[in-house]
């Protein structure tokens, strides 16, 4: 019944969002309200159908009702309920009725909004919606079914189907398969709905320029209304990015966070084109600069979450994170080739229109340090784009596939990655327009010096000659100094304001300017990121040795003692588990549990890292195999990880930063106002 | 706020084109020397025999199945040695012919299938064995044996399909 309720209410979504997109269009040729206001109201009306359906799903999930066919591939009697709940997302059609429930969720803003003094865009913004949620509202219905049951005949044959065949019994499996081991982790929870809240929030910004440009507007309305959207987007993304890392370093075992998979760099993709998008989106608030650049990137930010869906749903790429091959390959490809095809013939059309009304002078500024800034993401985009595409190229041209890996990306997007840094630290030292190189030589007078203490601390007492390295965390200290320099000064002008008052004083600039300050601590986070990235990338020792228990092996000052294997059983897998007990100069500094899980019933195995770390280093073991009790000799690979910490301190940072720059606040427009003006005349 | 006449707003457009182009140059640049460096052809065994000669200090990658009678490991010098038969390195191929357990299976099986020596640094990871089917990473050394780098293996048969042990140097 309830699988019957979930489907039915889904399929009436899908009807309702295919209504929707023909209102619209009657609405729109006919010049009717009443057809625009009729297609509104069915928008309103598909979130709370797609939330009765997720329900259902949940509902079943939880409780192991395994004759769907759904329930039955992705959980299992011993799975704990929050697992059973997640593998709401663990499949191929779960997943993607929880992507159209979220952006059926963004998409209630077109609903809900006033658009008073913009009802030109709301039409075109609900073609945009209805054609998009109702794509893959179709593919929930017509192709990735969650609510099929199992079904047998009396001569013994299966069938999967939705409703009852005729002469059919419900067929209701004991147990089901379960969910992959890899996904059985905390991670789950958290990693895939951040990626998919960042993926369908772009359908905000999307939608909302693609009605401005099919509106024939050119003013910069739409990116007021788009700008909290797109932060939100941004965030999002960026928190799915670093969750999947930290699941890749906990799980994985092969002592990273980022291996250059396909999959993760279409992820990226996105998350490139948002943050450039975010430069110049500031850009034409503060000036009427800008414009084809946010509409190209807009535009290309959505379509790179299409795209990103495509490779990861149709199966052409092979990687951890991609679905088995599927039937929605050749729907996902006409989609997302229309999607892109359609705003590109769009932005065309339009380009002339979108003429800027200012043109940023070439010189020591913010605008041209952001254009800079603009051009490497793009840049790194481009690349990461040819290494995912090269080894289809290569093949088609020269016959033979040609692949790039981690060495190539390291080669080309790192030392983009380290401009980016020192892009970071110089931006605040420059001026909006003109250049003003008194204010820059008086800074650089105090934060230059300081900044070279780094390097050099780093080689007196870490030891560290790697050169890339020692440039990469003196460009970390320069730039994080330059933003503590700015703050102080900020901090010593309030005081004087205010008579002394030291704590007021402290947290007077951020009170004066939210936005401003949320963005310099979004700065701050990626600046400490790229500390644990440089630690990781630069400083990174292994090891892969055998060892019988007692003896040990030492690296980088570590010595580590195997000191037992154990096994044991627990629900439905076996554990092996070694202990690694570790001592730096003879002082005992705690022990490393690497395991290998064996899921018997599964036939699947999982590695879990033995993992200890503070600020300074991580250590890291993998159990990689193990030789007969009689013997006890085991084999290791052990990792000295410094610094990598600080990816997940700067990632923190980075989303207390958009909080604070998102929250509201009462006077605060008007302040802006003024603080715009000033800097304009001034 | 600055405004320029079109003389200037000119001067201005040109400086910021070669300033942007300089810097796409320079990326142009980096992305070629890193192809040059980096890049692994993806080859089939028999491919490589056929091609020997001019693939030396290429980096290569190579696919093939493992003959179980060939594996030997020298602990003291830690070093392993294995022989590998050549399979299809086209997917649909490897479809056509039945799955890649079939195609694996008939590899090893057939005398006349070109083989490929192995040389690799490290211990054999126990999914090493028969029939398994090894991705490698290296180089092809002077006297065509394949020096391997990295070291990945699948076995169709068994439960360890969905996850691929990698062995790193």
């Amino acid at each position: 019944m309830l699988s019957i309720v979930g489907f039915f209410t889904l399929a009436l979504a899908f009807l309702l969002a295919a209504y929707g997109l023909l209102a619209v269009i009657f609405g729109l040729v006919q010049k009717t309200p009443a057809w625009i206001e009729s297609a509104r109201l069915a928008l309103l009306m598909i979130f709370p159908l797609v939330t009765v359906s997720v329900a259902a799903l949940l509902i079943l999930l939880a409780g192991q009702r395994f004759e769907l066919a759904y329930v039955y591939s992705v959980t299992s009697l011993e799975m704990p309920l929050y697992l059973r709940l997640t593998a709401l997302w663990g499949g191929q059609s779960g997943s993607l009725l929880f992507w159209s429930w979220l952006m059926a969720g963004f998409s209630l803003f077109f609903a809900l909004h006033k658009w008073s003094r913009d009802a030109d865009l709301l039409p075109w913004a609900l073609l945009v919606v209805f054609f998009t949620l109702g794509f893959f509202l179709m593919i929930n219905v017509f192709f990735e079914i969650p609510f099929e049951r199992f079904w047998h005949f009396p001569d013994g044959s299966r069938v999967v189907s939705l409703l009852q065949p005729r002469g059919a019994w419900l067929l209701t499996p004991q147990d089901g398969q379960g969910l992959n081991p890899l996904l059985r982790h905390p991670g789950m929870i958290w990693h895939p709905p951040a990626l998919y809240l960042g993926f369908t929030g772009f359908i905000i910004p999307f939608a909302l320029a693609i009605s401005t440009l099919a509106a024939g507007r050119n003013d910069r309305r739409w990116l007021e209304i788009a700008r909290p959207w797109i932060l939100i987007g941004w965030v999002f993304l960026s928190l799915g990015l670093v969750l999947g890392m930290r699941w890749a370093y906990d799980i994985l075992g092969w002592g990273g966070y980022w291996g250059w998979d396909p999959v993760e760099i279409a992820a990226l993709l996105p998350w490139l084109s948002g943050t450039a998008l975010l430069h110049t989106n500031l850009l034409q608030a503060r000036r009427d600069g800008f414009k084809r650049w946010n509409v190209v990137l807009v535009l290309l930010t959505f379509v790179l979450v299409i795209f990103g869906t495509f490779i990861t749903r149709s199966g052409v790429i092979s990687s951890v994170h991609a679905f088995a091959g599927s039937e929605i390959g050749s729907p996902m490809f006409i989609f997302t080739a229309l999607l892109s095809l359609g705003s590109l013939g769009l932005l065309v059309y339009r380009w002339q229109d979108l003429q800027a009304g200012y043109e940023p002078a070439f010189g020591f500024n913010k605008e041209t340090l952001m254009l800079f800034t603009n051009l490497i993401l793009l840049s790194i985009l481009v690349i990461c784009f040819l290494g995912v595409i090269y080894p289809i190229i290569s093949e088609l041209i020269t016959d033979t596939q040609i692949t790039v890996g981690p060495a190539w990306y390291k080669r080309t997007a790192g030392p983009l990655f380290i401009l980016l840094v020192l892009l970071v630290g110089v931006c605040p030292l420059a001026v909006w327009s003109g250049t003003n190189l008194a204010r820059l030589s008086k800074r650089l007078r105090i934060v230059l010096p300081i900044s070279l203490l780094v390097p050099l601390f780093v080689w007196l007492a870490g030891g560290v000659r790697h050169g890339v390295v020692l440039v990469s965390l003196w460009l970390v200290g320069f730039s994080i100094l330059v933003m503590a320099a700015d703050y102080i000064q900020q901090v010593l002008v309030a005081l004087h304001k205010n008579q002394g008052n030291f704590w007021l004083a402290l947290g007077a600039p951020v009170r004066r300017n939210r936005r401003r300050y949320g963005g310099v601590l979004v700065h701050l986070g990626i600046i400490l990121m790229s500390i644990g990235i440089i630690g990781i990338e630069g400083l990174q020792q292994e090891t892969q040795v055998t060892l019988s228990v007692g003896e040990s092996v030492e690296l980088s000052g570590v010595t580590f003692r195997f000191e037992a294997l154990e096994h044991h059983e627990e629900e439905a897998r076996w554990i092996t588990e070694a202990v690694l007990s570790m001592s730096r100069a003879g002082e005992p500094v705690g022990a490393l549990y690497p395991q290998r899980e064996i899921y018997p019933n599964m036939g699947l195995a999982v590695t879990q890292p033995g993992l200890q770390g503070n600020l300074a280093v991580d250590l890291y073991a993998v159990l990689i195999d193990w030789r007969p009790i009689s013997q006890d000799e085991a084999t290791f690979r052990i990792f000295y990880n410094p610094l990598v910490s600080w990816l997940w301190v700067g990632s923190a940072m980075l989303t207390l930063g958009v909080v604070v720059a998102l929250m509201p606040e009462s006077a605060r427009r008007k302040l802006e106002r003024a603080a715009k003006s000033e800097v304009i005349s001034g | 706020m600055t405004t320029t006449g079109s003389a200037g707003s000119k001067n201005n457009r040109i400086k910021f084109i070669i300033a942007g182009g300089l810097f796409l140059i320079a990326v142009l640049f980096m992305v070629i020397s890193a192809t040059r460096a980096t890049a692994e052809f993806f080859m089939t065994v028999g491919e490589l025999q056929q091609a020997d000669g001019d693939l030396r200090g290429q980096n290569l990658r190579v696919s093939g199945a493992v003959i179980g009678d060939s594996i030997a490991y020298d602990p003291a010098a830690n070093e392993l040695q294995f022989t590998i038969a050549h399979i299809p390195g086209d997917m649909s191929d490897i479809q056509d012919s039945g799955g890649i357990g079939e195609v694996l299976h008939r590899a090893v099986n057939d005398p006349q299938n070109p083989r490929l020596d192995i040389l690799y640094q490290g211990s054999a990871p126990d999914m090493l064995q028969d029939e398994a089917q090894a991705i490698l990473t290296g180089t092809l050394n002077d006297e065509g044996v394949f020096i391997a780098e990295e070291l990945l293996l699948k076995c169709p048969s068994k439960y360890e399909e969905a996850l691929p042990d990698q062995v790193e140097k």
